[in-house]
């Protein structure tokens, strides 16, 4: 009779210091995953490193992915191609041509991007776009004097979504060029969203998913990434764990010359960015709570989002090679590229955090 | 059976200022790893500062005969949390985070989980010696 009110309050010890616990869970779970928090987690080691191959130069960038074969072109030398098998790290230089010489095209700002068995060849000055077989590496004019471009992702064979400046309202649209029997170019005006000045503040990066089924626009000065179809229509608009909504930019107008320039360096929220499947990964250099100043140093932050979900999954770190930083990254397979000054980095995805679904893991260890 | 609560309190005292010192002693670590803990992730701060507070104020009641039986109480608790805390982060959580302090962190997960259960236990049993102890002495009056 007597011990009774122990055993009752040591019953209540327990049980409330149980419940406080899972509460806290509960409550963190549903922060981290849904909420601006701003708070990264990292699960060790999502991505395992398998090598890094030294390409000699620091001017490749990638140009397309076929299965284990990665194609890298170089913006100080346009018409070559690099062909690197990850499997084996075998190489193969590939030079291209085109039909029209070299003059007729802004060779620096001239972008290849491969999608086998075709690979396109775009400079949105000029503006031209060739298109080639993967076989025979020999491109022909496929447009010419259409629209320009600022922004050009291939979707496949006879589709390009590009990145133009609306004639009727002077700000940056979305549109695709369709090849049938004739050239099309739609703009979609409704994608992009305006903050301030339609231009500057609007800028960001296409990404697109190796099957070319979906399209990511992700925005630079805000917390914010659109995913599309390969039609261009708007399947979701999400926001990362960075807070900042509003570009964090000073934009100055020129009124003498007609023109507006950036009077500050902008506040840059996403960085490159990668699509596969379901995840989108955004490479970041800012901070969240509680993370170590000088890691900026040594590797740079991605962010991975599951975008049909809308929800943050983790982050990792992709560490900087001999002091480069990330330069450019892409998502293939299981398998993960990594450009980083002279050095290519190959990364390894772990299963286990790729193909269950987030938020709902049920693994053991 | 006098001597439990009291040799429990000691055992306790050592371990709490152990265990608070090894973590203030590295606080940003402390605080990074346990901001990169599933479970806590979005108190961390918070966290981060009660958790060795809470511990030195235990070592400290734990150490007067007027306040030991409260102090052994929240002692339970606290150790039942830390517990509940391991078994949600091992069988809940996405991933398995590396953190606790000192020695400790030499311990697998399922020796730690012992090692708590064993103190919890010690606890448990010096609540109910204290208890009984105290109850048989009003009977008797």
């Amino acid at each position: 009779m007597s011990t009774k009110p122990i055993y009752f309050k040591l019953f209540g010890t327990l049980s409330v210091s149980i419940a406080v616990v899972i509460l806290l869970f509960l409550a963190s779970e549903k922060q981290v995953h849904r909420n601006n928090a701003f708070t990264r987690r990292y699960p060790p080691h999502p991505v395992i490193k398998s090598y890094d191959l030294d390409l000699g130069y620091n001017s490749y960038y990638i140009a397309g992915i076929d299965k284990d074969i990665l194609y890298l072109g170089n913006s100080t030398a346009p018409l070559h191609l690099l062909r690197i098998r990850l499997g084996d790290r075998d190489t193969t230089h590939i030079e291209l041509s085109l039909e029209t010489d070299l003059d007729s095209v802004r060779t620096k700002i001239l972008n290849i991007q491969v999608l086998p068995p075709y690979f396109f060849a775009l400079d949105g000055i000029t503006p031209m776009i060739l298109r080639g077989s993967t076989d025979n590496w020999q491109a022909t004019v496929w447009a010419k004097d259409r629209a320009y471009f600022s922004k050009a992702q291939a979707i496949d064979s006879n589709r390009i979504a590009i990145r133009s400046i609306s004639a009727k309202t002077g700000r940056s649209v979305l549109g695709l060029m369709e090849r049938d029997d004739s050239l099309t170019v739609t703009l979609h005006p409704d994608i992009l969203e305006r903050k301030l000045d339609g231009i500057f503040d609007v800028d960001g990066a296409f990404t697109i998913t190796p099957d070319q089924r979906h399209i990511g626009y992700v925005y630079f000065y805000r917390n914010q990434y659109l995913i599309l179809d390969d039609r261009l229509h708007t399947l979701q608009k999400r926001s990362t764990i960075d807070t900042v909504q509003e570009p964090q930019i000073k934009l100055t107008s020129l009124s003498e010359k007609g023109t507006t320039e950036m009077s500050a360096p902008p506040l840059f929220i996403n960085l490159e960015t990668a699509l596969y499947d379901r995840y989108l990964m955004i490479h970041s250099n800012r901070l969240g709570k509680n993370e170590p100043t000088d890691m900026l140093d040594e590797a740079s932050i991605i962010d991975v989002y599951d975008w049909k979900e809308g929800t943050y999954a983790f982050s990792f770190y992709i560490h900087h090679v001999e002091g480069q930083r990330l330069k450019e990254f892409k998502l293939f397979g299981d398998h993960l590229v990594a450009l980083m000054g002279r050095h290519l980095s190959i990364y390894q995805l772990v299963d286990a955090y790729f193909t269950k679904s987030t938020g709902n893991p049920d693994h053991e260890k | 059976m006098i001597w439990l609560p009291y040799s429990v309190s000691i055992l306790y005292v050592i371990l709490f200022i152990y265990a608070a010192t090894s973590k203030l002693w590295d606080f940003r670590q402390f605080k990074i790893q346990l901001g990169q803990s599933p479970v806590l992730t979005a108190y961390a701060d918070w966290v981060a500062w009660h958790v060795p507070v809470t511990e030195y104020i235990l070592a400290f009641l734990l150490l007067w005969e007027t306040t030991r039986l409260k102090a052994l109480y929240a002692t339970l608790g606290l150790m039942t949390m830390f517990t509940t805390y391991i078994i949600l982060v091992l069988n809940f959580s996405d991933y398995v985070p590396c953190s606790c302090g000192g020695v400790l962190e030499d311990l697998g997960w399922t020796e730690h989980i012992a090692f708590n259960l064993f103190f919890i236990l010690m606890a448990l049993s010096a609540i109910l010696a204290t208890g009984t102890k105290s109850t048989s002495k009003t009977s008797r009056s």
